[in-house]
């Protein structure tokens, strides 16, 4: 008896082995094409952006040493500025009214009505539609002697007017997203268990309080996650802000936000390495503002 | 739902003024619901039917085209390219989507369920990629690929796209979902890792495929960004529809019929797909964004 599993014993660890490293060449194999994409392509350069910032850097590559001038440059561009200006305004503006309109949807779309699908899918679809095409749109509708303006007998082009360029790309991009924070206040909401709002209807609360006392207050992850992932998402506005302005920021640097900013230093200065710099200036601030984004939310969500 | 409907009955039985401020609540959810629709409708509406518009028509503040013609639609098709446009797109679309399901499915899978030295490691540098945004890597990969070549034609653009860590990480969470029996099952037959993974483990992962590959080519397709980097700066025959619709409304600002076809043709692939395939849109924006 002894002998027998002793004798089994043997070959057996041997095939675990054997196994064992079968699994983990296979695992390799599995994953080497992407991480090689994900080391090549993301890893890589978040390296080599830094080292291209310290030089100055052509079209045609590499020219000279410049130390730390590519930063100092960039931190006095008064344009870089204006940019950091442009997009605090823009996000302080979007993130708020993207998060009204998305909750209103999904107040709308929760309360027992016919046709739900329907609806919910017609709200979310300009989500998805490609941000050219609808920034287009829009340019059209609020041009100078477009339907909005004729019909509010007004001759304002929005999007292409200085003073409400940046205000008319957060209400139309407040537009187009809000059907995807509806989508997650829609989990959220249909997460509340009815008998919360059974004991409210016996107080015979009204539906404007019980909404403030209750749903609001009980909606507060969903808040949280929402501000997260879109307040860092309108930090990077760049297809409308570029389309408004044919490319080039304006008019008078209003619609230039920081990734503009980056891609005109590249691809109209051919700095490429202000550029650099630019962008590695623009992930440090975007870094800071998600950690004390984390802390204070983390902070609030625990009380 | 049945109690919701008996705890209602209950209530008005002992609250008789109820039901008139319920039929008031409903009117006012319903009058919401109606401006809201045409603020979500009336845009589209109004663009198609101004694809159909002549040019002097189309300053004009009337719905309906007068005369109506096609020729805006026959212009950009030809005249303007959008029939190359159009091409390149879905062509892009199609590889990076393929791709992705493929690449992030496998890599997935490995990271769900194979045990390998270092895999935690491995898997940390896959979650780390979420941190590096375009704005930063814009200028190295542009440089790499100009320095490989691979600028000129459509190889760098793929070869950047290949795999998201986001759409891997999708997989892997789906696979951890998925119970053991299955490979066990299909160990016991003396299939290999990959024949597991390609017959067994991918058919079982189909819900999580198909949102991936409704957003992934929803993604490519309406991508501005790294076109516009890669495609932008040389010859018109590698625009996508994006590029060649920014185009055609940066050099002809004033026609509206012509740049208001491009912009249906823009959007009109992905409503069509999204029609048929909305539940995936919706639950995998869902799970993705909560998971993620």
């Amino acid at each position: 008896m002894a002998t027998a599993t002793e004798a089994i014993k043997i070959p057996r660890r041997d095939s675990v082995l054997a196994a064992r490293l079968r699994e983990t060449a296979w695992g390799y194999a599995f994953v080497a094409l992407p991480i090689a994409v994900f080391g090549l392509f993301f890893i890589y350069p978040f390296i080599y952006a830094i080292y291209i910032s310290f030089f100055h850097w052509g079209i045609l590559g590499k020219q000279s040493s410049a130390g730390w001038s590519n930063y100092h440059t960039v931190l006095h561009d008064p344009v870089f500025h204006t940019a950091l200006k442009n997009i605090a305004e823009y996000t302080l503006a979007v993130v708020p009214l993207t998060m009204a309109l998305g909750l209103s949807l999904a107040l709308i779309i929760n309360a027992k009505i016919r046709g739900r699908p329907f609806f919910r899918s017609a709200f979310y679809f300009p989500s998805l539609a490609s941000s050219v095409a609808i920034t287009t749109i829009a340019l059209y509708l609020f041009s100078a002697n477009g339907v909005f303006n004729q019909i509010i007998g007004s001759n304002t082009p929005w999007f292409t007017t200085a003073s409400t360029a940046i205000w008319a790309i957060a209400g139309l991009n407040a537009w187009t997203t809000s059907g995807t924070v509806m989508l997650f206040y829609l989990a959220a909401l249909q997460a509340i268990p009815d008998d919360v709002y059974e004991a409210a209807a016996v107080d015979n609360t009204s539906t404007w309080r019980t909404f403030w006392k209750i749903t609001f207050p009980l909606l507060r992850p969903a808040h949280f996650f929402v501000l997260v992932i879109f307040g860092v998402g309108a930090l990077k506005l760049f297809d409308q802000a570029f389309i408004v302005s044919g490319g080039a920021g304006g008019p008078n640097y209003a619609t230039t936000t920081p990734v503009l900013y980056i891609y005109r230093e590249a691809f109209h200065s051919f700095e490429f390495g202000i550029a650099a710099a630019a962008g590695v200036v623009y992930f440090i601030i975007i870094f800071a503002l998600t950690v004390v984004q984390r802390l204070t939310v983390g902070r609030q969500q625990a009380a | 739902m049945t109690t919701q409907v008996a705890s209602a009955s209950v209530e008005q039985s002992f609250v008789p003024r109820r039901p008139r401020s319920e039929v008031f609540r409903r009117v006012l959810v319903y009058l919401a619901l109606a401006g809201v629709a045409i603020l979500f409708f009336a845009p589209f509406i109004y663009t198609i039917l101004t694809s159909f518009k002549t040019i002097p028509d189309s300053v004009n503040v009337t719905l309906m085209p007068h005369p109506w013609t096609t020729e805006a639609w026959k212009q950009i098709w030809t005249n303007y390219d959008f029939k190359t446009f159009f091409k390149n797109s879905i062509f892009l679309a199609v590889v990076v989507t393929l791709a992705n399901v493929f690449l992030a499915g496998l890599g997935g899978y490995a990271f769900a369920r194979l045990r390998f030295p270092g895999r935690e490691l491995l898997f940390l540098l896959v979650l780390g990629t979420l941190m590096v945004p375009d704005q930063l890597r814009l200028i190295p990969v542009f440089v790499m690929l100009t320095n490989w070549h691979l600028i000129g034609n459509f190889s760098g653009y793929i070869l950047i796209n290949l795999v998201t860590a986001t759409n891997l990480f999708f997989m892997r969470q789906y696979f951890l979902t998925i119970p053991k029996d299955f490979e066990e099952a299909a160990k016991l037959d003396g299939a290999g890792y990959f024949k597991t993974f390609w017959r067994i483990m991918l058919p079982l992962a189909l819900p999580a495929i198909s949102a991936i590959t409704i957003l992934q080519f929803q993604g490519t397709w309406n991508d501005f960004f790294w076109p516009l980097i890669l495609f932008g700066q040389g010859s018109t025959h590698l625009y996508t529809i994006q590029l060649g619709l920014a185009e055609l409304q940066f050099t002809y600002s004033t026609l509206w019929p012509q740049i208001m076809a491009g912009s249906v043709i823009a959007i009109l692939p992905i409503l069509l797909i999204f029609l048929v395939f909305q539940r995936y849109f919706i639950s995998g924006v869902v799970s993705s964004g909560v998971k993620g």
